[in-house]
């Protein structure tokens, strides 16, 4: 898998509409609260968002239904420190999400 | 988000499959690991994003929980004696249709848990591993009593939790509220020292047992006195680490549970055709 493939980008890996579909899953998380919250790129799930962990547990399983096991969550997760987690805003995991659409695609 | 029936509440499961995160895929049937989180400030997401894809990637059927009260399972206002988490564990096993004998790690109480289902549920267990847990003998009743008793007078006051955001941060502070919520709404803090005990002697547990401990956690002291009573019994104490090494140290613990399941798992599968051929 190199990233020099990338010259395609499938309709679903462009990055705002990944963010788009990001925000509205957040929007309708289950007993997070968010249905009313602004939330764009640099907002914080921690500090802003005040997500627990859990909540990314719910996060993760939704992201993984809508684009299936090319996106794990989970994964990008156990490799991040901490701080790095609690640091962590919107659009990185936008970013992430696009970045495993694309690597996938490159793939096929 | 799979919630099961486990008696009269809806647990939150999530399982990872060998293989299901990358990685492969043994041949033969692989083992099952079971994940089992601690009380209060705690739920499956603290497996979720630390062993739980290492073991799937290592080629073991993960299963992670919400233990009663905590998480996305039903919080009952009552009903928060040991034996109500092991059932529940036996229920979510049987829901889940699992009849292979299981490898428990649990975390604090959840190793705690994991004992308990050890005792009591024997067959349907592989090997215990506690990570900075203890077995539920009279002493840990105790001790945890005393906790939860103090927890339950001080998180509920907003007073205890502002000055826990000055010293710790507001993260701390968030879950010491959550904390706060769980003993003020259940019965937690009275049923949990009050449920059914094992012998000190420890006879009861008759599993192999893997017992981890931060070297400065006040627990660490245990590790001779579980090697000297139980015949398969093995103890790892990692220096410099506190009662919170699994999320201090993800990769180190992940590698011991590995190994520690690898190797058993391999004895088990050897001794049913070991005498064929």
């Amino acid at each position: 898998m190199t990233t020099e493939a990338t010259t395609t980008t499938p309709r679903d890996a462009d990055g705002n509409t990944v963010l788009a579909r990001i925000v509205t899953v957040l929007r309708e998380l289950p007993d997070a609260g968010l249905e009313d919250a602004e939330i764009g790129r640099d907002t914080l799930f921690h500090d802003e968002l005040e997500l627990e962990s859990i909540d990314l547990v719910t996060l993760s399983g939704t992201l993984r239904e809508i684009y299936g096991d090319r996106v794990n969550l989970a994964l990008f997760i156990a490799d991040l420190e901490l701080d790095e987690i609690i640091a962590l805003t919107v659009g990185q995991l936008a970013d992430h999400v696009t970045a495993s659409l694309r690597a996938t695609a490159a793939e096929g | 988000m799979a919630k099961i029936r486990t008696g009269d509440i809806t647990t939150h499961v999530q399982q990872l499959a060998a293989g299901a995160v990358g990685g492969a895929v043994p041949e033969g049937e692989p083992p099952v690991v079971v994940l089992v989180h601690g009380l209060l400030t705690d739920s499956l997401a603290s497996h979720y994003f630390t062993l739980g894809p290492a073991l799937s990637a290592a080629g073991m059927d993960t299963v992670m929980y919400d233990l009663r009260g905590h998480g996305r399972t039903d919080r009952p206002a009552t009903g928060y004696r040991l034996e109500n988490f092991v059932e529940d564990l036996a229920l979510l096993l049987d829901g889940l249709g699992e009849h292979r004998p299981v490898h428990l790690a649990g975390n604090s109480f959840g190793g705690t848990v994991a004992a308990g289902f050890a005792a009591w549920h024997p067959g349907r267990t592989a090997t215990v591993t506690m990570i900075e847990g203890e077995p539920p003998v009279a002493a840990w009743a105790g001790r945890i009593g005393d906790g939860l008793a103090h927890a339950r007078r001080e998180l509920v006051h907003e007073e205890a939790i502002d000055w826990i955001r000055e010293r710790h941060g507001a993260h701390t502070a968030r879950l010491s509220r959550a904390a706060g919520r769980i003993l003020a709404t259940t019965t937690l803090a009275e049923d949990v020292p009050a449920g059914r005990l094992i012998a000190d002697d420890l006879s009861a547990l008759r599993r192999p047992l893997f017992a981890l401990f931060g070297g400065d956690s006040g627990l660490a002291a245990q590790a001779p006195e579980l090697e000297a009573r139980l015949t398969e019994c093995r103890t790892a104490v990692l220096p410099g680490q506190g009662h919170s090494v699994l999320v201090e140290q993800p990769a180190r613990i992940r590698d011991l549970v590995l190994d520690w399941v690898r190797e058993h798992h391999a004895r088990r599968s050897r001794t049913p055709a070991g005498a064929v051929g």
